[in-house]
């Protein structure tokens, strides 16, 4: 009766090979002596207790997640929860405590300060809050800079800087300098100044948290524009639920350092895995993140009236649902049979009830099918 | 929830703090009034047979003897010292020379032009009109061999200016840089520079004379110690307050440090490095006359005859002159920084193309290669100009005479009322008790450590004293007590500062208060605040004549400008939310400022309080030139009779009380509870 992780309808994305991005119990703990909390029990105290006891504050916590190569990977949670701490260890612009990461393969932690430099200059670029550009440079000089550290000719980075500005809208303010530019317009030059570079993982943190909502609509276009043409792999943090859900294909919910959850979209609004998931989604708009795998039931041989896919959106599927008088077939990718759609459960998902289970039939109401 | 936790904190602080401070105060009030109904009977002070073994000043006699005998055959001495000496001395002459064959009509050229290039025409006009004054404005026997224009010592004051300030900066930027990219070289340089900058100049001058001897080198270093410490601390605040994420924006692409130095954090800190070259330039002419001191020509030294010899018009004018250099500097200076600005780079505002540049050089080479071998120009004609000293003069004793009567009774009720009693009163005090109740205080503000080292500072200024009827090196037999010299020395900072703090508060607020009170007194306080310290030594001396109570006002004037700024400024800081939250529970004006914007303000203003003690204690020191007593008047006394050994005691004592007043008047505290 319950559409739970396992469901056919988990659009988990598992691209080719093995992941790009590799991380394995990454800890990062501030403060002094943090090789002293190793296996304490202080570990477990509460983090404002932490802090007065130990001076330390634990910012990643055991952190394990794979990106595959073109996935888009959403870190989540509320201010202070450690995503800006996550995503810098991962170019070692904060030095983990401990754990493993590799990028491509490249052990990242053992790298010595070239390789870890050449790392940062080819595979890995990043898109900052608050724009981070060179206020004394002009926009075609900040999208060089990656190209001008690695030694790049002028003639040849301009070239690539000026080309670059044209994929993200923004050709003709080329000697502008960042203080001239709108705020939209100066995340634009800090998202082709990671661009340039052609990365391979690109870091979006909080990138657009500081622009309006039609600015950061039009940028979450963008990207996921981009992201059609160029497959990089997406390291994006936010705290915005309704970014995540747009532009994530898995999302990681995060807590005191902690992942919470990570799953697709649909898994985390659909089957949250604690209150303080269950409260992040309250308001989301359920049909249009829910899809039909959320509410199948076994088929028991009746022939279906008509079908839908399983991954169609339930707030598309009223029109079918009200439309159409007997069982409507649930079909999975190679369009084979999955189920049956459960009217009621639909009804009840899209009424903002609890998504993935469907409280008990009250006795004497009229089946659904 | 926690916002809100977070700032009602550091409010509850302040509150605290300021309880602490009225009870701290009361507490200090109540026992320095035991302390002196107790003292009347004591009639102590110092005891004058403690002396440490021959004296103080003797040791540096024998330390300057020593000097003397060896400067020929020590290494040390002769090599390092002597051959930086001899650097200074070539390159100055040389500078000089030059500016002498560039002829009046090239400095004045080229002086236009660099102003026109970086900044407006306005600047250009200003920078010919100054340049031109000091030809123009001339005083009779007033340059070297008795020549009436000043255009050779302007000449003699630039190039000691130009040489001083390339040495600042070949220190100060590379040391600044070094600070903010090495913690550990930031926290050693701190105490040194905050160390510098309490110093009043008269502290290390003789020590810079036994060294180098009187001269040009003498003063050059000087003026380096004096100005050089601003342009370390731009430079380390310009680079460390990059803002971070732009530095890890360059780190994310895998720059190395040295590329993001370059790339990053130097460009942006170009402007606060600007800031701390104009501050270098503007120090290094307020010390001209000191400098002069101790032998550096120019126009410090008709200034400083002036002020000994009471010619009170051509001290004016000479001031003048240099006032107009420091304007001049400062305003092309500053045109540098401003054009520096992104936006102003951006619409395109560089004048000429590299092209054009080339060859405006090239016409004015022509220019000075015509002025000087075809019309066989050189400095200023001196026909061209005049003397208003004689109207100065008479302008000045004829204000004198208008307010004589205002200034005969002020100067009495303060000198016989006020000051005398005063310095009694505190060279009576038993020393053993001020020893105790600073570093009581000291204990309040900073700990044991703070109380321990100001009651050992206060101990060791007294031995400072020179045993009674000590022949100095000179001969002559002059009677220094250290304790009574600070003492007399803290009378007059007290009075200053008292004045200063009843004064500039009240204005300080007003000016916060009424929009009409701050544009009027803006441009007062901007012209006081660039004129160097000796220039109110001159009408100060017109009207009170020498003394103690012209140090007084002048020190007096001198810091006034610091308490009003600090005061408004501390005001202006609350932050506008805040008032806000007041005015919305109703309050009014008067409580709002009592109950609100004054407590918040009053870490401000204490910092108000320590930054006028340091400036009257400069300038009370200053006004030794003018007879006012204490501590200042013996270094110029050991100046005048080449006693290096008074000027030497009287200087360590100096630092001393240096540091006790900046250490008392300096709480642990910082400003909002930050930390920078
Ligand atoms: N350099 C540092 N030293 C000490 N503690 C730090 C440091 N940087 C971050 N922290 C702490 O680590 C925790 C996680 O911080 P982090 O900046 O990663 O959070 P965040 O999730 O990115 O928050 P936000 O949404 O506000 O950006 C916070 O409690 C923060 O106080
Ligand atoms: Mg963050």
């Amino acid at each position: 009766m319950t559409a739970t992780n396992g469901a056919p309808g988990t659009e988990r994305v598992e691209r080719s090979g093995a992941p790009l991005v590799r991380v394995r119990g990454v800890w990062k703990i501030f403060g002094p002596h943090p090789e002293r909390l190793r296996g304490s029990d202080d570990l477990d105290l509460p983090r404002g207790e932490l802090l007065a006891k130990t001076g330390c504050t634990i910012a990643s916590r055991d952190i394990t997640f794979d990106v595959g190569r073109g996935e888009v990977f959403v870190i989540m949670g509320l201010s202070g929860s450690g995503k800006s701490t996550l995503v810098r260890c991962i170019t070692r612009l904060v030095e983990p405590t401990a754990g493993d990461i590799s990028i491509g393969g490249q052990d990242v932690l053992g790298a010595d300060a070239r390789t870890l430099r050449e790392l940062r200059r080819t595979k890995i670029a990043m898109v900052f809050q608050h724009f981070g550009l060179f206020p004394h440079r002009t926009a075609i000089d900040n999208v060089a800079y990656g190209l001008e550290v690695q030694g790049v000719a002028r003639a040849t980075r301009h070239q690539r800087a000026r080309e670059i500005l044209g994929v993200v809208g923004l050709s003709g303010v080329e000697n502008a300098y960042p203080d001239q530019l709108s705020g939209g317009m100066q995340q634009r030059v800090g998202l082709a100044r990671a661009l340039a570079v052609d990365p391979e993982v690109l870091i979006f943190d909080e990138a657009f948290s500081a622009l309006d909502p039609l600015i950061r609509r039009e940028m979450q276009d963008e990207v996921l524009r981009l992201q059609e043409r160029l497959q990089k792999s997406v390291l994006f943090v936010t705290h915005d639920l309704d970014e995540a859900l747009k532009i994530g294909d898995r999302i990681a919910i995060m807590k005191d350092g902690r992942f919470v959850q990570v799953g697709t979209p649909a898994e985390i609004v659909g089957a949250p895995a604690d209150d303080y998931v269950r409260e992040f989604v309250r308001d989301v708009p359920r049909g249009k993140v829910l899809t039909a795998s959320f509410a199948v039931q076994p088929h028991a041989g009746e022939a279906p009236e008509s079908t839908v896919r399983h991954d169609a959106r339930l707030g598309e599927l009223l029109p079918v649902v009200f439309g159409v008088q007997g069982p409507i077939g649930v079909v999975g990718a190679d369009d084979e049979l999955v189920g049956i759609l459960d009217r009621r459960m639909v009804v009840h998902i899209l009424a903002g009830r609890e998504g993935g289970t469907v409280p008990e039939e009250p006795a004497g109401t009229p089946g659904a099918a | 929830m926690s916002s809100a936790a977070g700032s009602v904190a550091p409010l509850g602080g302040i509150r605290l703090r300021v309880a602490g401070r009225y009870t701290t105060s009361l507490a200090a009030g109540v026992l320095v009034c035991v302390a002196g109904v107790a003292a009347s009977g004591f009639h102590t002070g110092f005891p004058r047979r403690w002396v440490l073994g021959a004296g103080a000043p003797n040791w540096f006699d024998r330390l300057d003897s020593w000097v003397t005998n060896n400067q020929s055959s020590n290494f040390f001495l002769h090599t390092i010292v002597g051959g930086f000496s001899n650097f200074l001395n070539g390159t100055t002459n040389d500078v000089v020379s030059a500016l002498h064959w560039l002829t009046w009509v090239g400095v004045l050229v080229i002086a236009t032009l660099l102003a026109w290039l970086v900044g407006r025409w306005r600047t250009a006009a200003f920078s010919a009109l100054m340049v031109a004054s000091f030809g123009v404005l001339q005083i009779p026997n007033g340059g070297p061999n008795g020549i009436a224009d000043m255009w050779s010592s302007a000449m003699t004051t630039l190039a000691l200016m130009a040489v001083a300030i390339v040495i600042s900066t070949i220190v100060g930027i590379p040391l600044g840089v070094a600070a903010a990219v090495w913690t550990p070289v930031s926290k050693t340089l701190r105490p040194v520079l905050d160390m510098m900058q309490i110093l009043p100049a008269f502290a290390y001058l003789v020590p810079i004379v036994v060294l180098f001897s009187i001269g040009n080198p003498a003063g050059i270093v000087a003026t380096v110690i004096y100005a050089v410490p601003p342009l370390v601390r731009f430079t380390e605040v310009g680079i460390r307050t990059v803002r971070r994420d732009v530095i890890e924006a360059a780190e994310s692409f895998g720059a190395t440090r040295r590329q993001v130095l370059r790339d990053v954090q130097l460009p942006l800190a170009a402007q606060a490095i600007l800031l701390g070259l104009n501050q270098v330039i503007m120090m290094a002419l307020s010390i001209v006359v000191i400098a002069s001191l101790v032998g550096a020509g120019g126009l410090g030294d008709p200034v400083l005859q002036a002020l000994q010899t009471q010619q009170i018009g051509m001290g004016a004018v000479a001031g003048v002159l240099i006032v107009f250099m420091a304007m001049w500097l400062d305003r092309t200076s500053g045109a540098v920084g401003r054009s520096r600005g992104r936006a102003a780079v951006a619409a395109g505002r560089r004048r000429l193309g590299r092209r054009e540049l080339l060859a405006v050089w090239a016409g004015v080479l022509a220019v000075v290669l015509v002025s000087h071998y075809g019309l066989g120009l050189g400095d200023w004609p001196a026909g061209w100009g005049f003397s208003v000293v004689d109207q100065v003069t008479n302008g000045l004793n004829w204000v004198t005479t208008q307010l004589a009567g205002v200034s005969a009774s002020l100067s009495s009720f303060l000198t016989l009322q006020v000051l005398n009693p005063l310095q009694r009163f505190l060279g009576d005090f038993p020393w053993w008790l001020l020893a105790g109740i600073v570093a009581a205080a000291g204990w309040l503000r900073g700990g044991p450590r703070r109380a321990l080292l100001l009651a050992g500072c206060v101990a060791l200024l007294g031995l400072m004293q020179a045993p009674a009827g000590y022949t100095f090196q000179g001969t002559t037999s002059y009677d220094f007590t250290a304790w009574g010299d600070a003492m007399q020395t803290l009378s007059l900072v007290i009075v200053a500062l008292a004045l200063d703090l009843v004064i500039g508060i009240p204005l300080g607020i007003a000016a916060y208060r009424w929009r009409a009170v701050d544009q009027a007194l803006r441009p007062i306080l901007d012209l006081l605040q660039t004129l160097p310290a000796f220039v109110y030594l001159i009408p100060v001396v017109a009207l009170f004549g020498v003394g103690n109570l012209a140090g007084v006002t002048a020190s007096l004037v001198y810091a006034l400008p610091a308490a009003v700024r600090a005061t408004t400024l501390g005001l202006r800081a609350v932050q506008r939310d805040v008032i806000e939250a007041g005015q919305a529970f109703g309050s009014t004006r008067w409580q709002l400022l009592r109950k609100v914007e004054l407590p918040i303000a009053r870490p401000y203003i204490g910092l108000a309080v320590n930054q006028t003690i340091l400036l009257v204690m400069a300038e009370v020191v200053v006004a030794g030139l003018v007879g006012a007593g204490g501590l200042g008047l013996d270094v110029v006394t050991g100046f005048s009779r080449s006693e290096v050994g008074l000027g030497a005691a009287a200087g360590l004592a100096m630092v001393l009380m240096g540091i006790v007043l900046d250490r008392l008047s300096q709480s642990n505290q910082t400003i909002g509870g930050r930390r920078e």
